[in-house]
């Protein structure tokens, strides 16, 4: 299995309604925990995935949330949910967001992505 | 497929008048994202007014119904495949892309397109919509399940919409068939509305890069609009499709757009994707309000516990146990009523005619033959009622995803997967729905190991056996061993389809495995109306396509066991005679012939000949027990199976006067059923489905050879290895 990574939180971005992206910290959308929210930036999958992919609204630059990362990956993607192989989510890149601007879908039941972490 | 020149797009904006009758024929196509419940849709629009059928040259079923609209004209809706977007990465899609293009063999372009966006999921539902729209044809949107989305706390201003799309947007609840005849007239009022179109600008270097390739395909015929959409649509795709086979220099003024496009600092692989979504964003931003908190919803909820990796994997196998108990316990009355049935009828014939050839042929031939057809009906309604459920209500999707891991230590998709359980219900379909899996080499092998799922038809060769040799002792309170030994046949040709893909995926087949990417739809209610329509479709089916077989076959058989006549001397017993006349008819030789295999699993000449005659369909094994055993038809207490069951028990070896069905026997022929390919219509889909002509059959025989080695194999392991044991053989 991949090592999960856990997100900190970008506190430059407190003072914008927008969450600030740090390129820097991309990775791949394998290693985020659930309640995790993150940026699509990057399709290292094969062409015929990617496309279709994009159809089903995983475009650069989409917002998804995980739902449930225990058994492959459960995404939210405007609206819908979306399951995707440990494979393909190992091979999109994302941009982890700053979890305090955006709601994370069950941060009154779960600690958000950020305290989350055991690595 | 497609020919040079064939690019050409007739623009047929009016409904056309209908051959046959002079009347207007309004030609509808129905589109939509899967688990919008366009089935559903259909199902309200059309009623039980539905042929399904194939489109010419491929297996995708064409589902085509009708209905009389509003003006007193008849409207044929035509049901395609559920498609995320045109951009065709299977062959469904495919076929969807070609219907509205006009470019599908013998299906005219549609008069207008009705599109189904499921009102909770608009966003991605209106990227295919947006691509619709560019297509030229009159567009309507039925945006289902409104209920659902109020129920999830979203508002849907539908005026705003409609402005936004420039399209008729009518909201209906298709579960209750709510707004169905706003929809029957919008779609008869769309050919006079101003066409559809594309509303978004390309920005300028987006646009200058991609004229001359629009300008490319507007010269081989395609309409403008229709150019723009598929200048586009062919920038993320490998190749372009077969139906634009005929535009000449397409791939290089295509690399030429790209190189443009990247020089302008834009990805051309992802540019209709962020285009479309941007557009739809504003619109839905506009016309959408949604609660603020994403909530997490029930259905996530649930999933925690159906999609947990052990839970997950158990609760499905529980619910299949449960379907399969079902299956045996609620068919067997329902058959009995239709053996009474039957019964009833051949004692009708008695009387009416005297005894002689006709009447044999019509009570143990025709009548015979009959029975043993419709005796599947309630077991195939059942089962397409259970996976029907599981279907619409959200579950199947759950069991693709908590099954990829499994499949994929096999080396096959969890898409493999729903295949799979068709299987179940009949090898046909399952093998004609295996082209949702888009990889070919893994479509073969899901084919080549489809038919190792215990599909319905050899339902009455277990329930024969187990009925007759399985006591029924309760096991664990909830179920008996009958139920027990019914679900362990599964299992085994569950896992030898398990083992046989992994083998094929390993060798022959070897190559990479297809990411999973699906969706999970939110859980819901099944209509039961729709249920019933789909149900009722799927048996109409079976009795047209393998009942028709199956009672050409029981005449067939029926002749076979009756010439040539035997010399039977006077005064025999009629018991004696019949047995007499078995033995020396055409089929009594057959079975003769073939004893010399068969003796080594413990089977004498009268298995020999049932097993000859189900090589064309499994099925037949009983009705041709029923022959051979002189109870077809004119069984006096009225129910067929009951009375052969008693005959099987009682049977005896003339030679060394011992029981002939141990329960040995018995196992080992069910084992050799689990694993035999013995259909001919499976075999001609598998023919079809794997390249057609010489190398289609040569899958076929090669899948038939397989599967008769392991029947073979296992059935002489569970004699010899039973007796081995110590048990009687």
């Amino acid at each position: 299995m991949l090592a999960r990574r856990s997100v900190q939180p970008d506190h430059r971005s407190t003072a914008s309604a927008l969450p600030v992206i740090d390129c820097q910290r991309s990775c791949a959308l394998a290693e985020c925990e659930r309640g995790c929210q993150a940026m699509v930036v990057g399709m290292g999958c094969a062409a015929p995935d990617a496309c279709r992919l994009r159809a089903l609204g995983v475009v650069e630059g989409t917002r998804v949330t995980v739902v449930d990362s225990r058994n492959g990956m459960l995404l939210s993607v405007r609206g819908s949910r979306l399951a995707l192989g440990a494979t393909i989510a190992a091979a999109i890149v994302v941009v982890p967001m700053d979890v305090a601007h955006g709601a994370a879908p069950d941060q009154a039941s779960a600690p958000p992505a950020a305290v989350a972490s055991h690595t | 497929m497609s020919a040079p020149g064939r690019g050409t797009l007739p623009s047929r904006a009016r409904p056309h008048p209908d051959a046959e009758s002079g009347k207007r024929v309004l030609r509808v196509a129905l589109l939509g994202n899967p688990n919008t419940g366009k089935t559903t849709l259909f199902n309200a629009l059309t009623g039980m007014r539905q042929q399904v059928g194939n489109f010419p040259g491929v297996t995708v079923e064409r589902v085509e119904g009708s209905y009389r609209g509003p003006a007193g004209e008849r409207v044929g809706v035509l049901d395609l495949p559920g498609s995320y977007s045109l951009s065709a990465s299977s062959p469904d899609e495919a076929i969807a892309l070609e219907v509205l293009l006009g470019q599908a063999q013998g299906v005219p372009r549609p008069d207008v397109v009705l599109v189904v966006l499921d009102a909770q999921n608009l966003e991605r539902n209106l990227f295919l919509a947006s691509q619709l729209m560019e297509l030229g044809i009159p567009l309507v949107a039925a945006l289902n399940q409104v209920d659902a989305a109020e129920a999830a706390g979203m508002r849907i201003d539908v005026p705003e919409l409609i402005a936004e799309l420039g399209i008729t947007v009518i909201p209906t609840v298709a579960t209750r068939g709510e707004g169905i005849d706003h929809l029957r007239r919008a779609v008869d009022r769309a050919p006079e509305l101003p066409r559809p179109a594309r509303r978004f600008v390309l920005p300028p270097p987006v646009a200058n890069a991609l004229a001359p390739l629009e300008a490319r395909l507007r010269l081989a015929g395609l309409a403008p609009s229709v150019a723009e959409l598929e200048a586009l649509r062919l920038l993320a795709l490998s190749h372009p499709e077969a139906h634009l086979a005929g535009v000449v220099g397409l791939d290089e003024e295509l690399a030429r757009a790209r190189a443009a496009l990247e020089r302008a600092d834009v990805n051309p692989l992802s540019l209709e994707a962020e285009l479309r979504y941007g557009w739809i964003g504003q619109v839905v931003e506009r016309t959408v309000t949604r609660p603020r908190h994403e909530e997490r919803t029930a259905s996530d909820r649930v999933d925690t516990v159906l999609l947990h990796r052990v839970w997950g994997v158990v609760i499905f196998v529980a619910l299949m146990a449960v379907v399969f108990q079902a299956i045996f316990s609620w068919a067997a009355p329902l058959q009995g009523v239709i053996e009474s049935g039957i019964g009833l009828l051949a004692r009708g014939v008695e009387a009416l005619l005297p005894a002689g050839d006709l009447r044999s042929l019509l009570v143990n031939g025709v009548l015979g033959g009959a029975g043993s057809v419709l005796a599947f009906v309630p077991q195939i309604a059942i089962l397409f009622l259970f996976i029907g459920f599981l279907e619409d209500s959200g579950y199947m999707a759950r069991a693709a995803f908590v099954m990829d891991r499994l499949m994929r230590r096999v080396g096959l998709h969890g898409r493999s997967f729903i295949p799979m359980i068709s299987g179940y219900a009949c090898a046909v379909p399952a093998i004609m729905s295996t082209r949702v899996i888009e990889q070919p080499k893994d479509r073969l092998a899901t084919i080549m190991v489809v038919p190792l799922m215990s599909c319905s038809a050899r339902l009455p060769v277990y329930a024969l056996l187990i009925g007759a040799f399985i006591p029924p002792v309760a096991v664990a309170g909830v179920f008996d061993l009958q139920g027990l030994t019914l679900l362990a046949m599964y299992l085994l040709g569950t896992g030898a389809a398990l083992v046989a893909a992994a083998v094929f995926k390993r060798t022959l087949l070897r190559g990479p495995v297809r990411p999973m990417i699906l969706e999970l739809p939110p859980y819901r209610l099944p209509a039961w109306r729709s249920l019933g329509v789909s149900v009722t479709q799927r048996v109409v089916l079976f009795l047209r396509r393998a009942g028709t077989i199956i009672l050409a076959l029981s005449v067939v058989l029926w002749a076979l066991a009756t010439y040539p006549k035997a010399s039977v001397p006077a005064g025999t017993p009629a018991a004696r005679a019949s047995e007499l006349q078995l033995e020396q008819s055409a089929l009594g030789r057959m079975g003769h012939a073939i004893e010399p295999a068969v003796r080594p699993l413990g089977y004498d000449w009268k298995i020999g000949v049932s097993m000859v005659s189900s090589f064309a369909a499994r099925e037949v094994f009983v009705s041709t027990m029923a022959t051979i055993y002189g109870v077809g038809g004119a069984a006096d207490d009225g129910s067929q199976t009951q009375a052969l069951r008693e005959r099987l028990r009682a049977e005896r070896s003339p030679v060394t006067g011992r029981v002939v069905y141990t329960p040995l026997v018995a196992l080992g022929l069910m084992v050799f059923y689990v694993f035999a390919m013995m259909c001919m219509s499976t075999s001609t889909i598998t023919a079809r489905e794997t390249g057609g002509g010489w190398i289609g059959w040569r899958w076929a025989a090669f899948q038939f050879g397989y599967m008769l080695v392991l029947a073979y194999g296992g059935a002489w392991l569970v004699y010899h290895g039973g007796r081995a044991l110590g048990f009687a053989g």
